[in-house]
């Protein structure tokens, strides 16, 4: 299993999202997250005084997906959340050893 | 004492008729004991007459008519002579007269005059004033006796818990709470014992002594206390037992008035007190008659930082349904309250809950019934559509006092808005629409229209209400759920906002509206998408709207020619449109474009127009003429050397160099209200300014020496150079501390540098001016160095240097 998560231009959520439940992948957590990456924020201009705007509002969405289906699920988030543009976001991968499921103890391959 | 009061008016009555012809209408009142009718032997007999307009000879003459047979009696008249229109001053009046007002009572003539005289009188500043006057009179005469009641010899009427006491705590009643003295003090019965005993004292004092006497001195109690039958088998024991019982009733008083003094609460409006339950009416029964008072009880709250009383709520519940939503605003002044009543300060949720529980609300804005308790299931939601509808509120006065971190910049712009009362009446229709499943946006903007009708609001209000609630979700959408750091997205929206003033509420409304969804959904990350969206929004419409120009195509296809006159052509309307910025068409009515038109037919080069309306909070001044230097910086001068703060404004230049501007200001100095000839001097001066027939740097010398020997300002001026946001001009946005003639002076500074004045928004926020200037220098953007210079100038300008 694979962690993937993906942090997105807020507006792009929900085509992630679509593009992720086309593939049948349906259980994700969304989380509103604050951050930069290399385009470091930007100075904005209010009434002739700049302000710092040096976190940027993005979403963080993660899924968890089996080996088999991660690339799959990579491009469709990339895909559905490109915009060309600097500040589109990343997406990392993580190995998932275990899963458990909390109500019944179950352990997931 | 019954008996000779009714002979004193029937004595009255008869000397009124025989008095004389009278050429107006003339009442008389009996006032104190009389007025109470309990005139002993002896009193004074207290009078008022009272004209129904200005008094005459023929009046004087009735008057000695009239009082002489009285006087001649042997009678002691205490009488007072006003006409109607004295009522206006009634507060400041001599405190006895004042109090000798609350007993009155009318004997013979027109019993209205005394309605009138009050009617004339503010209503609240006269009982506080009494109430003040009273107990001021109390203290004094206590003082007198040493502050106890226990006197050898008492003074019945007098001494400390005499029938002074007594009147004193009943009129403190009166003016405050009619059911203070069963409350509390020795009872309501105990008063009444302790009053027919001092009277009936008193009457055989006078009888006896065959004058006005009210001491009970040793030897006249002991025959007191043997006209009163008291038993006993010497003198000193009867003596003994009509003392004790005086005692007894004197202490029976003496509790009640200080209960009432400590107790009583505050007059604080008509038929209104502020108790330690908060505002109540004095007289529930003639409020429960009058629903177009009702608002007061609550404005009276909100200004006293308290609730409305559980019996007033009380009232109002049990009486809303009777009346018909038009009964509580049934004038321009009552609506006009109510607006200023809608006003976002802390405690205005609170106040409309309380109107809400007890169903006033719901009366007065019949549409907001469709929502009550409504329950719409969604998976946000966490509050009924009406308590959502209230927290909305709470939001939005939590933005003026004290707000939280980070909203203190919400809170600036809620300080900005000219007519914040707008938004709380859209925040209370925004989701009245949502009694049904429909688009509940239009639906809310349909019922809000029945509200518009029966409150009159004038067309921009209603614009400004409907476009707030039709479009109260456009600006979520776009924050939340669009790209908004494509510019495109941005330009869209300003276009669809149209003007600072409008963005400006629907970001407000945008924010209450989200946080009142639940505890969790405004969170501070979609806080900033919020402001990123008001930002990139507010600079598009601020320094991006000169690019925006009307060409020929569109100028032709203007929806104002749809309702275009028959003087005016639809190539003089597409000739004078062209050129101009896209926002004189949002900034103007359609009215005010066909003006311009007209008015700017063979505009000859050397020719000003220019003309004044009164508007609601101020002046607006309207110049039409031909560009030519230092033009905006004399218009401003000129207003400033009449003592005008100009608030708002707009210039615009077409390319042709016609030019329209727009000021908005107000009379500080009330130099329009005072001169009759103020208007016309004003234009008068203005004009010749204009064309050069006079300079105004002279006339603002004096004002300017005034302004720079004010102390400095609390904050250091901004001024900002952008050559980026527009294509055609360099950029100038200065915020600094409002003072008279910055503008002129600013304005005065980029000319002096040789630049041209093209374009200007002014716009302040409390003490604060926020003037943006689009500017060229020969026709072209400033380069690198102009820029610096005129920065330089502009700072030393701001800060008094030259």
């Amino acid at each position: 299993m694979k962690l993937i998560k993906a942090i997105v231009r807020p507006n792009k959520v929900d085509d992630v999202k679509a593009a992720l439940e086309k593939l049948q992948i349906s259980g994700m957590t969304v989380t509103e997250v604050r951050g930069h990456g290399k385009q470091k924020g930007h100075t904005a201009i209010y009434r002739g005084q700049e302000y710092n705007v040096s976190l940027l509002p993005k979403m963080e969405v993660e899924v968890v997906v089996p080996d088999s289906m991660a690339d799959d699920a990579i491009k469709a988030i990339i895909e559905s959340a490109r915009t060309g543009e600097i500040g589109d976001g990343r997406v990392f991968v993580i190995p998932v050893l275990e899963s458990y499921k909390i109500r019944t103890g179950e352990r997931e391959a | 004492m019954r008996q000779y009061s009714h002979r004193m008016d029937a004595l009255i009555q008869q000397l009124y008729a025989d008095a004389g012809s009278l050429t107006q209408s003339v009442a008389v009142f009996a006032l104190g004991g009389y007025g109470r009718r309990e005139l002993c032997l002896h009193s004074d007999v207290d009078l008022l007459i009272l004209f129904a307009g200005v008094i005459g000879g023929e009046d004087e003459r009735f008057l000695h008519a009239f009082l002489n047979p009285l006087w001649d009696l042997g009678l002691t008249i205490g009488h007072h002579v006003r006409e109607v229109a004295e009522g206006a001053g009634l507060e400041a009046d001599n405190s006895e007269f004042l109090l000798a007002l609350t007993d009155a009572r009318p004997v013979v003539g027109d019993a209205t005059l005394l309605d009138q005289f009050h009617g004339a009188a503010d209503v609240a500043r006269t009982n506080a004033r009494t109430l003040e006057a009273l107990k001021g009179l109390i203290a004094e005469r206590h003082a007198k006796y040493n502050g106890t009641l226990y006197q050898l010899e008492p003074d019945v009427k007098e001494s400390p818990g005499g029938l002074r006491d007594l009147f004193g705590a009943q009129t403190i009643a009166k003016l405050t709470d009619p059911l203070l003295l069963a409350n509390g003090g020795s009872g309501a019965r105990a008063l009444e014992d302790a009053e027919e005993f001092l009277l009936r004292v008193r009457s055989v004092l006078h009888l006896e002594a065959g004058r006005h006497h009210n001491i009970l001195s040793h030897e006249v109690q002991e025959r007191v206390a043997e006209r009163l039958n008291y038993a006993g088998s010497t003198p000193s024991q009867r003596v003994e037992r009509f003392m004790g019982d005086y005692f007894r009733h004197a202490k029976a008083i003496d509790r009640s008035l200080r209960f009432a003094l400590k107790a009583a609460p505050a007059p604080i409006g008509t038929n209104l007190v502020r108790g330690t339950d908060g505002i109540r009416f004095i007289d529930t029964r003639e409020a429960a008659e009058r629903p177009e008072t009702w608002l007061a009880l609550f404005q009276a709250a909100l200004d006293g930082g308290c609730a409305v009383s559980d019996d007033a709520l009380t009232c109002v519940g049990q009486n809303a349904g009777r009346f018909a939503a038009e009964a509580f605003c049934p004038t321009t002044r009552h609506r006009e309250v109510l607006l200023h009543f809608l006003k976002p300060r802390p405690g205005l949720y609170a106040r409309l809950s309380e109107m809400h529980d007890c169903g006033l609300l719901g009366q007065m804005f019949p549409e907001f019934k469709a929502i009550n308790c409504r329950v719409v299931r969604d998976f946000y939601h966490k509050y009924t559509v009406d308590e959502h509808t209230l927290l909305t509120i709470r939001n939005l006065e939590r933005l003026v006092e004290n707000p939280v971190r980070d909203r203190e910049r919400f809170g600036r712009l809620l300080g900005e808005l000219q007519e914040p009362e707008l938004l709380v009446l859209s925040l209370l229709y925004h989701d009245v629409g949502k009694w049904t499943d429909e688009d509940h946006t239009i639906e809310s903007a349909r019922m809000a229209h029945q509200m518009f009708e029966r409150l009159d609001l004038d067309p921009h209000q209603r614009a400004e209400v409907d476009f707030l609630v039709r479009e109260h979700i456009k600006m979520s959408l776009i924050a939340f759920r669009r790209d908004t750091e494509d510019p495109e997205i941005v330009r869209q929206f300003a276009q669809f906002v149209g003007t600072e003033e409008r963005l400006k509420a629907l970001c407000l409304m945008t924010l209450a509206d989200v946080e009142a969804v639940s505890r969790e959904t405004l969170t501070p990350w979609k806080e900033e998408l919020l402001w990123r969206l008001y930002v990139d929004t507010y600079n598009h419409l601020t320094l991006t709207y000169g690019d925006e120009v009307i060409d020929r195509e569109q100028s032709l296809h203007s929806t104002l020619l749809d309702h275009r006159p028959d003087d005016v052509s639809v190539d003089e309307v597409a000739a004078f449109l062209e050129g101009l910025p896209r926002r004189y068409l949002q900034l103007f009515s359609v009215e005010a474009v066909y003006q311009h038109v007209r008015l700017s037919r063979d505009l000859a080069p050397d020719a000003v127009k220019v003309w004044m309306t009164r508007v609601a909070s101020g002046w607006e001044l309207t110049v039409l003429t031909h560009d030519r230097p230092f033009l905006f910086s004399n218009i401003a001068g000129v207003l400033s050397s009449h003592g005008m703060d100009i608030l708002r404004g707009f210039a615009f230049t077409k390319p042709t160099g016609l030019i329209v501007d727009m000021f908005h200001f107000t009379d500080e100095e009330r130099f329009l209200e005072l001169n009759a000839e103020g208007e016309g001097d004003l234009l008068r001066t203005l004009t010749d300014v204009v064309l050069g027939r006079a300079d105004i740097a002279a006339r603002l010398r004096g004002r300017e020496q005034g302004v720079f020997r004010r102390k400095l300002p609390g904050f250091a001026p901004v001024v900002h150079c952008d050559n980026e946001s527009s294509r055609r001009y360099t950029i100038v946005e200065i915020v600094a501390e409002d003072a008279m003639g910055l503008l002129y002076r600013v304005s005065r500074a980029m000319s002096e540098s040789g630049c041209d004045v093209d374009l200007v928004l002014i716009g302040t926020e409390g003490r604060r001016a926020i003037d943006v200037f689009h500017l060229t220098r020969a026709g072209a953007k400033l380069t690198s160095a102009q820029q610096a210079d005129i920065t330089g100038n502009l700072q030393r300008v701001l800060e008094g240097r030259s």
